[in-house]
């Protein structure tokens, strides 16, 4: 009787922990306030659909995700502060974020130390060159960007006197190099390449320079999106119709909309593109139906992020950050939302980019270019 | 209480101060070593090191604001200074750390001087506007300039220093040491306002045309001022940038400055605690307020007004003054001040002071219109005239408040026509302002050492003796026993007195009084008569201007008269005061009697 | 021929742009003349009306975590800009009682302090009710804009340019040809001195912010067809503005036009014959070098202290 009644005790008592599982936590550094609030609210948009959907199924080895979001501020030491608040805490299994390439710089070395897997959105090829192990980068970098506009077109397009306009931020600057490297291995050297500082109001010198220097195909790296709209309409204004193949900012949301019509018929390279493939389109049906807005890059990757964590936890079969880094990293040939994932040694998810066409307000997609190395 | 009462409450007060500051030490000691004891996250450390570097710079804000007056809107350009020196220098330069950190304390400290040389001629908004300018020019610089900056992608990679062999690597023993350096800073920055230096930069801050006047040499003041601001706010920079390895643009830019600008005057501008607590104050609110996620800058927003409103010298005059309330004034020991040395011989009959031609004029207006004068040593002249007849404005320009547009101006056979206001105290002219102008939040005795501290004042150097000559000063007027009482609480009666005594512990031989007589009533009147009398009686000469006759005439020797910007009549005031013209120029009849 | 009509487009966008400095810059020198005070929060105002735009055009898009319920609106243009101008209003009333009044008896610089404390609630609490994306909205006329003689004139910077005129002529007249103008200007010379006179004194302030506020607003109203709406948009103009008014000699309204003109023409040919990414810079250096050399500005006149 004793020995029947003490474990069913037992049982009933170890059953207690499984049902109440206790969740995996996953935080999110996030610019929620400061200049760039409005790509974090979209970035908590798309972390949020998918741990919803994924708590909605049971969760990841039976356990529910609870999200831990920490804001950064939009700066630097923000960021340091966020991700040594949220490594400091114990008990959480990996960090989403941020998506901005200097903040991720700056709280490097504190991921290293933490010691727990950082899936980060930034495109500065050089995060993933500082030997820490414990970054991700679940968006294609800024490498791979430039390297398929200066493939579509030199060899798509058949264009050969490009003009680089570039915000000289740390993205623009860095993707104007990269691009001018990508170009000369094609035997192309740019005929104009025009920087400004964000939020210039006028763009008219640099439209006068790009009429100027007789270029056939324009390539920006612009970051903000009232840049992009003024840019856009007054390069209409007056009466430049070249070809132009941007940066993913060109196709976001916000951009579009500024623009209006100044930006129909422009080509861009982009890694979230709702056309490119089922994943991509399911996610922005999804996102629109929940929160009533397209969906862009500042909500996808984070997405993808999340998914990238619950497959490789559940591959490990634990929530240890050595075996989610070593499952992590052993991703390979899985489709998310941003593209076919394949992590190098390096911690690079993804290796090419979309190139889309504004087609009159909407973004089509026209094809998507893979680099093996 | 008694005599008795106060001797036994002083030394039982004494102990407990002692006690107090050995408790404050111990803490101060303790508190960065409780890293070493308890385990501390990284997060609460990184707080710490913010806050330490912080509040190097803000240390700077309160030189500058706090104590100079002058604003500053550049501190995070003086920061960043430090910072990229510390980065540039080691990284890519391959310089030892202490190298480039002395090499970033000379830039920031040659850019702080520049700026400091800009109040030559602005002050105020333009000042303002000019630091904005500065730190604008500054950040952009910093990120476009990228073949040397390394523009936005910031430099990473910065490691801290080693002490005397030992590599500071371990963030707590960094800690310590940024902690020992912030100790030194604040004791320095706390020390500071009872020097020499320091007063001069009070008195600026308090009025500067009474400061240049009495002798501060008010423009190389604020220039220290600056410079000692933007060296703090490079050793900030610098042991910021060695602690959190990697430094962005972004860091340093106006908003930061404004962030710097908040931080001292939420803790209070006024004392280097103050600076500290408010840095510590304006890095964990937004950590706290993290709850409230977007309305926190918000709330932000409207507690800076708040704080502006209802806390003007900070949290820490809240709590200073709330201290002063409860703390009796120490008692003072009077008896043993020599009396004031004032003698001047007089060798020679130069006149003391000599004006040919002098011209003011202000645009089409001719204030002073060809002027000769002479005033005999060891004399007391007045100069007198009805309202606007360029009195004021004379007595400006012998000052040097105004240069001339034409004539000469000698001081006792030297030509000053050409020097500074302070220089010309410096050569020994003292003086009264009409409306009074002494430095409101200083003691008596302060404001007059102020004055004693002119250049060239023949007397002992050394605060001992400096201290001395400012209550000999004040035993001469009579209120001695007020010394310690901060001047914005006295009588107006006193405060003319204070202004006085200011005066003579310049040593003056030329005394200018500008309507010494207003506001006091006929008794206070008649004390000033005396005094005035016995200051002659030590050779000093006196320059005056005032409206009362009765006191014109009791107490000159010769009186000027002005009318429209020239003299009109000189003599006795026998001769003078019954001269047609003078009657004509300011009542057009008869005199009815001696008081205007 | 290209490089003339090269240069007259960099004139006009110097011009265009000039004018929207020079609005901002007239609010902000009016509320110095009448209280001493430099408002950092000017530039805000402009951001403020242009947020009231697009509330009465579109609506407010709501904000579940503060519990703001989102609506849609759609009234015509012309009466969306009345509404604007009275949210203005208001808004320059408040700030006049909130963050000037409790502070007039005191010097400047907590006053200052206070305007930038104004300045980020402002901002934030605008960033909180309608959330960070940056809005579109219409241009006044139908027409995008003339092209003549290969120089594009974009019809928003006409409006600019033409409404620039009309508020200064408009200012002119209000100020030296009516009783209430000679009442501002009055208390703005000598506020002891008017208040003697039975002017009621601190009236005459809170009007002068209410229309200075006015006047911010509708500087946002104008240009933000143009550099859209988002809430940092004050700000960066403000900074130019102050600027201006400097140059052309604080505290002169004259003169505050004409700086902010000339510090958009500065830019823009900075940007176009030297370098872009610095064309903020050299405004700055302007700056400067006016208040290094003449500080009094273009038509200030220069102040001694009196002693």
């Amino acid at each position: 009787m004793r020995r029947l009644s003490f474990s069913l005790v037992a049982a009933a008592l170890l059953c207690i922990p499984a049902l109440a599982a206790d969740p995996i936590k996953i935080g999110l550094v996030n610019e929620t306030t400061g200049p760039n609030a409005e790509a974090g609210s979209y970035t908590v948009n798309g972390t949020k659909l998918a741990v919803e959907e994924i708590n909605a199924k049971g969760g990841i080895l039976g356990r529910q995700i609870e999200l831990r979001i920490e804001d950064n501020q939009s700066t630097n030491p923000g960021t340091v502060l966020a991700y040594s608040k949220l490594t400091g805490e114990g008990g959480i299994t990996a960090i989403v974020g941020p998506i901005r390439s200097t903040q991720i710089q700056a709280a490097s070395p504190t991921i290293q130390k933490g010691g727990i897997p950082a899936l980060v959105g930034g495109t500065d090829p050089s995060l993933t060159k500082v030997n820490n192990p414990w970054i991700f980068r679940v968006r294609p970098n800024d490498s791979y960007s430039s390297r398929v506009i200066a493939d579509f077109g030199v060899n798509s397009l058949q264009l050969k006197k490009w003009a680089i306009v570039h915000s000289t931020d740390a993205f623009g600057s860095g993707g104007m190099k990269a691009l001018t490297t990508a170009l000369q291995s094609y035997g192309v050297t740019p005929v104009l390449i025009q920087g400004y500082t964000n939020n210039s109001q006028d763009y008219t010198p640099i439209v006068l320079a790009i009429k100027k220097s007789g270029a056939d195909i324009l390539a920006t790296y612009m970051t903000n999106s009232q840049d992009l709209g003024i840019f856009a309409k007054q390069l209409r204004q007056l009466g430049v119709g070249i070809p132009w193949v941007g940066s993913p900012s060109i196709v976001t949301d916000t951009a579009m909309k500024l623009a209006g019509p100044a930006l129909f018929g422009t080509y861009a390279v982009a890694d979230f593109t709702p056309g490119s493939g089922a994943e991509a389109k399911s996610f922005a049906e999804k996102y629109k139906a929940k929160y009533k807005l397209d969906a862009d890059v500042y909500s996808s990757w984070a997405y993808d992020a999340i998914y990238v964590l619950k497959n490789a936890i559940e591959s490990a079969k634990s929530t240890e950050p050595e075996k989610v880094r070593a499952a992590i990293l052993a991703i390979c040939g899985w489709k998310g939302v941003e593209g076919l994932y394949c992590f190098d040694k390096n911690g690079d998810g993804l290796h090419g980019y979309n190139v889309v066409r504004n087609e009159n307000g909407r973004v089509t997609y026209l094809k998507h270019i893979d680099f093996k190395d | 209480m008694n005599d008795a009462a106060v001797k036994n409450a002083a030394p039982a007060r004494a102990q407990n101060n002692v006690a107090g500051l050995l408790v404050l030490a111990l803490a101060a000691i303790a508190l960065p070593l409780i890293p070493f004891v308890l385990p501390v996250s990284d997060y609460v450390l990184n707080i710490i090191m913010n806050s330490i570097t912080y509040a190097m710079a803000v240390l700077g804000m309160v030189v500058v604001l706090g104590y100079t007056g002058q604003i500053n809107l550049a501190q995070a350009a003086f920061f960043g200074f430090g910072a990229y020196a510390v980065a540039l220098g080691t990284l890519t330069y391959g310089m030892h750390f202490w190298v480039s950190f002395a090499l970033g304390l000379v830039v920031a400290a040659v850019a702080g001087l520049v700026l400091g040389l800009t109040t030559l001629r602005l002050g105020g908004h333009y000042l303002a506007m000019i630091t904005i300018s500065f730190q604008q020019i500054f950040d952009l610089i910093i990120v476009n300039w990228i073949d040397l900056t390394h523009g936005p992608d910031g430099i990473a990679g910065i490691e801290p220093p080693s002490l005397f062999g030992f590599h500071l690597t371990d963030k707590r023993a960094y800690l310590v040491f940024c902690a020992v350096v912030l100790y030194l800073l604040i004791w320095f920055v706390w020390w500071l306002p009872s020097t020499r230096l320091g007063r001069a930069m009070r008195a600026v801050r308090d009025n500067e045309l009474a400061a240049e006047t009495i002798g501060v040499h008010t423009l190389r003041t604020k220039v220290i001022a600056f410079t000692m601001s933007a060296v703090l706010g490079g050793i900030g920079g610098a042991f910021y940038a060695a602690g959190f390895s990697y430094i962005s643009p972004d860091n340093f830019n106006f908003a930061r400055s404004v962030e710097f600008l908040t931080m001292v005057l939420l803790g209070g501008a006024q004392s280097p605690f103050g600076a500290a607590l408010g840095t510590v104050l304006l890095i964990l609110l937004p950590e706290w307020l993290r709850f409230l996620k977007n309305i926190y800058l918000a709330i932000y927003g409207i507690s800076v007004i708040l704080i502006m409103v209802f806390m003007p010298e900070g949290i820490w005059g809240l709590l200073r003054n709330a201290w002063n309330k409860v703390r009796k004034p120490r008692p003072l020991a009077v008896e043993s001040v020599p009396a004031l040395a004032l003698d001047i011989k007089l060798e020679h009959s130069t006149p003391m002071l000599k004006l040919e031609n002098l011209q003011k004029h202000f645009g089409g207006l001719k204030a002073v219109d060809g002027i000769d004068l002479e005033v005999a040593p060891g004399t007391v002249h007045a100069l007198i005239g009805p309202n606007g007849s360029g009195k004021t404005t004379s007595l400006n320009v012998v000052n040097g408040i105004y240069k001339p547009t034409a004539g000469k101006i000698a001081l006792d056979g030297i030509d000053v026509t050409n020097l500074k206001p302070h220089d010309r105290a410096g050569l020994g002219m003292g003086r009264t302002f009409q409306n009074i102008r002494l430095f409101q939040s200083m003691t008596a005795l302060e404001n007059v050492m102020v004055g004693a501290q002119r250049e060239n004042n023949p007397i002992e150097s050394g605060r001992e003796a400096l201290t001395q000559r400012a209550m000999a000063a004040l035993q001469f007027v009579g209120i001695a026993d007020r010394a310690h009482i901060v001047v914005r609480s006295l009588p107006y009666g006193t405060q003319r007195l204070v202004e006085i005594a200011r005066a003579l512990a310049g040593y003056p031989k030329l005394l200018l009084l500008d309507e010494p007589g207003a506001g006091l009533n006929q008794s206070e009147k008649q004390e000033l008569v005396g005094l005035l009398k016995r200051l002659r009686g030590h050779g000093l000469t006196i320059f005056l201007i005032d409206h009362d006759m009765g006191v014109v005439e009791k107490v000159s020797d010769k009186i000027t008269v002005l009318n429209f910007g020239k003299k009109i009549a000189e003599g006795t005031p026998q001769d003078v005061l019954r001269h047609p013209d003078v009657i004509a120029a300011y009542l057009g009849e008869a005199p009815a009697s001696g008081t205007a | 021929m290209e490089a003339l009509a090269n240069n007259l487009q960099v004139l006009f966008q110097g011009l265009a742009l000039g004018s929207i400095y020079a609005l901002v810059a007239l609010g902000f020198v009016l509320i110095i003349r009448a209280t001493n005070v430099v408002n950092f929060a000017q530039g805000d105002f402009a951001m403020l009306g242009a947020y009231a735009m697009v509330l009465f055009l579109v609506g407010l898009p709501g904000n579940t975590d503060l519990g703001i319920p989102g609506f849609e609106t759609g009234v015509p243009y012309w009466l969306a800009i009345i509404l604007s101008v009275v949210v203005m209003t208001l808004i320059g009333l408040a700030f006049n009682y909130g963050v000037y009044y409790p502070l007039r008896n005191r010097s400047f610089l907590p006053v200052l302090i206070s305007t930038l404390g104004a300045s980020i609630f402002l901002q934030n609490t605008i960033l909180a009710i309608f959330n960070p994306q940056p809005r579109p909205l219409e241009k006044l006329l139908s027409s995008d804009g003339v092209t003549i003689g290969g120089v594009f004139l974009d019809s928003q910077y006409l409006v600019i340019l033409v409404f620039t005129v009309c508020a200064v002529a408009f200012q002119y007249f209000f100020f030296e040809h009516t009783l209430l103008g000679k009442k501002l200007q009055a208390t703005s010379q000598d506020k002891d001195m008017a208040r003697l006179l039975g002017i009621p004194v601190a009236l005459m302030i809170a009007i002068t912010f209410i229309y200075s506020s006015v006047l911010g607003g509708m500087a946002g109203i104008l240009i933000a067809p143009i550099l859209f709406v988002s809430i940092g948009m004050g700000s960066i103009i403000a900074l130019k503005a102050f600027a201006a008014t400097i140059i052309g000699g604080f505290g002169d309204v004259a003169g505050a036009i004409v700086g902010g003109i000339i510090i958009g023409v500065i830019e823009s040919f900075a940007a176009y014959y030297i370098s872009v990414p610095y064309k903020d810079a050299y405004a700055f250096l302007a700056l400067f070098l006016v208040l290094l050399f003449r500080p009094q500005g273009i038509f200030g006149e220069k102040v001694s202290e009196k002693a």
